[in-house]
């Protein structure tokens, strides 16, 4: 009903349009019209410029092609068009033909049976992003046929570190009719393959514009050959400083699609709260959400999982321990269960933990353990096979633990000195037991070989300490340390796998508070991550301390973005080769309903490498 | 991942008192539990999962204690009080800006609606005083709903009582002027009482401008009561108030991005919530022109980034309008005569001569500090013409006409030079600063405005500055605090206003967007760092024995926009702008205390409830446990 009488209304205003046409041209002599009015052409070496209108210039030199929207342009311009992450290899036409998705029909015939109905989602994905080209109405109908054919051989849904991302993408016209197709061992292959095909369709509508009016464009011919160059690409998200509703969750994973990022690492609880929704211990939520209508129910992490793999995500759900944890334990006294967690909410926080609240988990009462034990119980039901997993792992406080009589006397039992060396060795226990715990869980649903698990860096994973602690073929590291810190190279010598998060570059809290020092994208696309086979990947950070819903979008884009592209294609050209292919895929994200920060004057957006 | 890096205040622990509650707390939790202990069985999987809670009953509850709240499982105790009304009805006011004279609250609120607010004029100056004040009360109608949205979520709807109607009793004495001018007394009382069933909020105020400013305050005594879900009051309340700065600023550059209308009437809705006055409009710069002016259409037509991007004179009729009721006076600069482009490039084809040089030469580097460059033509005749049309139709639009900017920032002597080898660049600059002052008094209707104001620049140093007449003009002064010739401005006794780049600039730190250059300033600053910059008392002024001659009008935040577009304004302007309004509004002499942390974020949290997406200060638990991160 809606849309009819919207319908009705796009009807009723061109014919409003039209009359007022009309009447302009009868109430000639033509009044002076003061409106800008620019079009974009694309130089070899310059990329896109702005131009006054070819009608109005007096040079003559008509040989350049004049599109309207800086977008158009850059579609077309340049090696890579408007491609973002840059792929692998690609070929491009200059030329553009308008289409509509109506007439856009995807073919499946070459897709497995198991694995159709999920690349049938991925394709709604890929055609609800282009009517969001044209702000969800394209109003120009053209009945160019679009057809895309998609070519799977792989029948299995897995998504994990083995998963073959590569995809190839081939467009080709003939007689005014579009054969697109893309072929890809698995359905997250072409995946990637539909987001590159909808980066080489823009809308029409000029900038600034505000006409109703919009069509696609599609880039006539096209072949791309691309794959990653690391398998773990990621973005962390915590929602325990501050509680992100589910649906800004879900934008940012519309983004994160958008830049092939394939991780969302969700550290989900901290001393802060647990918003997490355990069946079997309802009290984590109960004691540490911060209201009763600021929890993920299992529901909704359930279609949070699945509506991020339809994108190609993974979702690495991180319970941060034995430190990090406080708010949401603190019952255990109240239930006769003995302290769960030690110090939560101690004051003056200083003496107990390096950022308020205070809280660590009791190694010293076993009770504790089975607690864990149902929450990863819930886990390991929730998440898909292979389940990856994120332990935490980082920054214990051993004046905590000291504080606790419990903890001290359970520490003389086993023989452990209340020194440096014999908290690592708690601590280590703490992993190893939690992890033989995971491994019992994981099993009990089916799961057959122990899987890796993933820790922060820490006072753990000193390469002094490691090869004693913790195994290498059990535990993958985060490190997290600055960029002038050797640890990192360390550890993959040792033979570590890592995942790269260098705190001083892609930390995107950073610059707010203390004396941290912002990275911009620049600074965030410049660094490369040590080459080994070790090397998983990296992630870009999101601490939320300072951030909430009202901020999340601008403080993430388009700089997560950056690291994106460097984790995809760790390109050897500079960041101002990219920008231009960047600002694309800014606008692209606001099209797709983020609110991705500004990376220059408009002007500069405007005027390909004038800015430098 | 992280370590807490910022250094706050500490405060003095609470004493033995709260260790003893603790431990009979804790006595009384451990027979509790072993009670418990022998029903329950060991299985924590059995426990049905709706005796745990049920989705809208609140989790928490707030206890007033030793002049804090401190939070509680609602489960604990038998009271059930949000973190709103703990806020409002504990130890310290919640009010923001701090008022400056006497200040006493209840501590028992009553429930209101917001179509329970009548508004009574009963003094008024001018028919005009009046209209302005019907219209403001129907703004504040208008948050009062907005904040009504909020209700739902977690609600118990406790009997709180049938809510009570307020009768708003305005008196405006003294002027019958209704724009903020730079004579404008902005004080107002405000009484609040119980008088039968109703409340009666009394306002006086010498002009508008303060009656509205007593309604913002009246408005910071009603908050959302989540668990109520009520709209409460403070049942009684009295408050003398008025502000130590005249100037109190925020400047918004829509020329390196364009922010549409709305982003604009957004931000002066809460500049109005922090009693802001001066919304500076950086409207046009070298990059963009986006304002379609009546006079002189062609800037608009060669200058705008596109039809999309462009200020009609009605859009700014809105701006000045909605500015107007929240007692803000819009200052439109049009920055000259250097920041200017593309939208000046028309003058040959127009038969009036060049307008502007170096319109987007390059090298840019050689020829102003940002690409692109362009500056207009101080020896055309024309240009002072078309200038005096645009000062004309700012004046009638903005309706200011006792304070004008005329730019004047950073001004490239190469440029000129490049055209005029045999002239003095500072000269040529002083000549066109004097005509376009001559044209300013002509658009003015013969009249200079009583303070015209100019960028601090090498025009403002000796030995130029001593040419330039102090009866008329004044300087922002936006140099670092440290630098000498800020001072020696202020020495000289000119009229200012600071904006200092080391405190009140609020796009430092963002790195570069260029990728040859470092970023022109940083780190950021932090509202902490805003809110506790009093350069007045930082700097004594001159030696003893002569009158203090500084004359300091106020200052104004400033947010450049050459790395921020529509969606990051709020975050990026708030709270850090409320911390600026405090500082020019209170001064007063603590700095980022304890209740200052509290206060503002009680005055981010009404931000946000009126939908500006300020960032927040710290995590929300910080939030819902006062102090306890101090």
């Amino acid at each position: 009903m809606a849309g009819r009488c919207f319908l009705l209304a796009v009807i009723a205003v061109s014919l409003v349009r039209c009359i007022e046409n009309i009447e302009n041209e009868i109430n000639d002599p033509t009044p002076v019209i003061y409106e800008p009015s620019w079009v974009f052409k694309c130089l070899p070496q310059m990329g896109c410029q702005r131009s006054a209108h070819p009608e109005t210039t007096f040079t003559g030199n008509s040989s350049h092609v004049f599109y309207d929207s800086i977008d158009m342009c850059r579609t077309v311009c340049g090696r890579f068009g408007g491609i973002w992450p840059k792929p692998l290899t690609a070929g491009l036409s200059m030329q553009m033909l308008p289409m509509h998705p109506t007439h856009l029909r995807y073919d499946l015939s070459d897709v497995p049976a198991e694995v159709r109905e999920t690349i049938a989602q991925m394709t709604q994905v890929a055609s609800a992003n282009l009517l969001a080209e044209c702000g969800g109405n394209v109003t120009e109908v053209v009945e160019t046929p679009v057809v895309v054919y998609l070519v799977v051989t792989s029948e299995s849904l897995e998504l994990s570190w083995d998963t073959d991302e590569k995809y190839d993408l081939d467009i080709q016209t003939k007689n005014q009719k579009v054969t697109v197709t893309i072929k890809a061992a698995t359905v997250y292959g072409a995946r990637h393959g539909l987001e590159t095909f909808t980066q080489l369709i823009t809308a029409d509508r000029p900038d600034y514009s505000k006409q109703e009016r919009c069509g696609l464009r599609i880039v006539s011919g096209a072949r791309i050959k691309d794959y990653p160059a690391y398998k773990h690409r990621g973005l962390v998200l915590d929602t325990s400083r501050h509680f992100i509703p589910m649906k800004d969750i879900k934008r940012t994973i519309d983004g994160m699609a958008a830049a092939k990022l394939n991780v969302f690492h969700w550290h989900v609880t901290d001393s802060h709260s647990f918003p997490f929704e355990s069946t079997r211990v309802p009290q984590f939520t109960r004691y540490g959400a911060y209201s009763s209508s600021e929890i993920y129910s299992t529901e909704e992490v359930r279609q949070l999982i699945e509506y991020a793999q339809i994108r190609g995500v993974r979702v690495l759900i991180e319970i941060d321990s034995p430190a990090h944890a406080g708010n949401g334990w603190q019952w255990g006294q109240d239930y006769g269960f003995g302290d769960l967690a030690v110090c939560v909410n101690d004051e003056p926080w200083r003496e107990f933990c390096i950022q308020p609240p205070c809280g660590q988990l009791n190694p010293a009462n076993p009770t504790m353990y089975r607690v864990l034990r149902n929450l990863y119980k819930d886990l390991a039901e929730a998440l898909p096979q292979p389940a990856l997993f994120h332990m935490g792992g980082d920054e214990v406080f051993f004046p905590c633990w000291n504080s606790s009589q419990e903890i001290v006397e359970f520490m003389r039992e086993k023989g452990l000195n209340q020194t440096t060396e014999g908290f690592l060795r708690l601590w280590a226990d703490f992993h190893s037991n939690i992890l033989s715990i995971w491994d019992e869980e994981l099993a009990a649903v089916g799961t057959e070989n122990p899987q890796p698990v993933i820790l922060w860096s820490s006072g753990l994973t000193k390469s002094s300490y490691i090869s004693r602690l913790l195994n290498k073929d059990r535990y993958v590291i985060e490190v997290w340390e600055p960029l002038d810190n050797p640890l990192l190279l360390e550890l993959l010598r040792l033979g570590y796998r890592a995942i790269s998060v260098p705190k001083d570059i892609w930390y995107l809290d950073h610059g707010f508070w203390g004396t941290t020092k912002f990275s911009n994208w620049r600074r965030m696309y410049a660094y490369v991550l040590p080459k080994s086979e070790f090397m998983l990947g990296g992630e870009v950070a999101m601490w939320t301390e300072y951030v909430d819903k009202e901020v999340l979008d601008t403080r993430i884009w388009p700089r997560a973005a950056a690291v994106a592209e460097r984790l995809w294609s760790d390109p050897m050209s500079t960041a101002s080769s990219a920008e231009p292919r960047l600002q694309r895929f800014r606008s692209r994200l606001q099209a797709r309903g983020l609110r991705p920060d500004a990376m220059s004057p408009a002007w500069c957006e405007q005027h390909d490498g004038r800015c430098l | 991942m992280k370590a807490w890096g910022e250094a706050l205040t500490h405060l003095p622990r609470v004493g033995r008192l709260r260790r003893a509650l603790v431990l009979l707390a804790f006595a009384a939790c451990t027979a509790a539990a072993l009670l418990y202990w022998r029903q329950q069985s060991y299985d924590l999987a059995h426990r049905p999962l709706h005796n745990m809670y049920s989705g809208t009953e609140p989790t928490w509850t707030w206890i007033c204690r030793n002049d804090r709240c401190e939070r509680m499982l609602a489960s604990e105790t038998s009271t059930l009080q949000s973190l709103p009304t703990c806020n409002m009805l504990c130890a310290s006011t919640q009010l923001w800006p701090q008022p400056t004279g006497p200040v006493s609250l209840a501590t028992a609120a009553v429930p209101v609606r917001a179509d329970g607010f009548k508004l009574q004029v009963t003094t008024t100056t001018s028919k005009e005083v009046t209209d302005h004040l019907q219209g403001a009360f129907a703004l504040m109608i208008e948050d009062m709903r907005t904040l009504e949205k909020g209700i739902g979520g977690e609600s118990r709807r406790n009997d709180i009582g049938s809510p009570r109607n307020l009768l708003v009793r305005v008196a405006v004495n003294g002027s019958g002027d209704p724009r903020m001018t730079l004579k404008t007394d902005e004080s107002y009382k405000l009484s609040v009482r119980p008088a039968g069933h109703h409340l009666i909020a009394d306002i006086t105020a010498h002009s508008f401008c303060g009656a509205r400013h007593g309604l913002e305050t009246l408005s910071q005594l009603v908050w959302l009561d989540p668990y109520a879900g009520s709209l409460l009051i403070l049942e009684a309340a009295s408050v003398e108030d008025g502000p130590k700065f005249g100037y109190r600023g925020l400047l918004l550059d829509t020329a390196r991005n364009y922010f549409p209308l709305p982003e604009l009437l957004r931000t002066i809705d809460a500049m109005a919530a922090c009693k802001l006055n001066t919304f500076h409009w950086h409207v046009s710069d070298s990059q963009s022109f986006p304002l379609r002016l009546n006079s002189v259409p062609q800037l608009a037509q060669h200058g705008a980034y596109g039809p999309g991007a462009i200020y009609s004179m009605d859009d700014v009729k809105a701006v000045v309008q909605r500015a107007k009721l929240r007692g803000i006076r819009v200052l439109l600069e049009v920055d000259a005569p250097g920041h200017v482009g593309r939208a000046w490039s028309w003058g040959p084809s127009a038969g009036l001569g060049h307008l502007a040089y170096c319109i987007e030469t390059e090298p840019w580097s050689a020829y102003c500090g940002e690409p692109p460059c362009g500056q207009l033509n101080p020896k055309n005749p024309h240009v002072y013409e078309l200038l005096e049309r645009i000062y004309a139709e700012i004046i009638q639009v903005t309706g200011v006409d006792d304070i004008f900017h005329l730019g004047g920032d950073e001004v490239s002597e190469r440029c000129w030079s490049q055209h005029f080898n045999d002239t003095d660049p500072m000269e040529l600059w002083l000549e066109f600063t004097r005509r376009a002052l001559r044209a300013l008094e002509r658009a003015n209707g013969g009249k200079a405005p009583e303070l015209t104001l100019l960028w601090s620049s090498r025009l403002t140093r000796t030995p130029y500055l001593e040419r330039l007449d102090s009866k008329y003009v004044g300087v922002q002064v936006w140099g670092s605090s440290r630098w000498p010739e800020s001072r020696a401005v202020l020495d000289a006794g000119f009229r200012s206003v600071i904006s200092h780049v080391d405190a009140w600039y609020l796009d430092c730190g963002f790195g570069s967007w260029r990728d040859s250059s470092d970023g022109h300033c940083g780190p950021y600053r932090s509202w902490q760092q805003v809110y506790e910059h009093r350069p007045w008392t930082e700097e004594a002024p001159l030696p003893t024995g002569e009158a203090s001659a500084w004359r300091v009008e106020g200052g104004a935040a400033c947010q450049w926009t050459e790395q921020l577009g529509p969606g990051g304004l709020d975050a990026r302007v708030w709270p850090r702008s409320a911390a600026l309004a405090e500082r020019l509004w209170s001064d007063r002499a603590e700095g980022a205390a304890a209740d200052v942390y509290l206060r503002l974020d009680t005055q981010r949290a009404r931000l946000v409830a009126r939908g500006v997406r300020a960032a927040p200060l710290w995590p929300r638990w910080c939030s819902h446990n006062p102090h306890a991160c101090l």
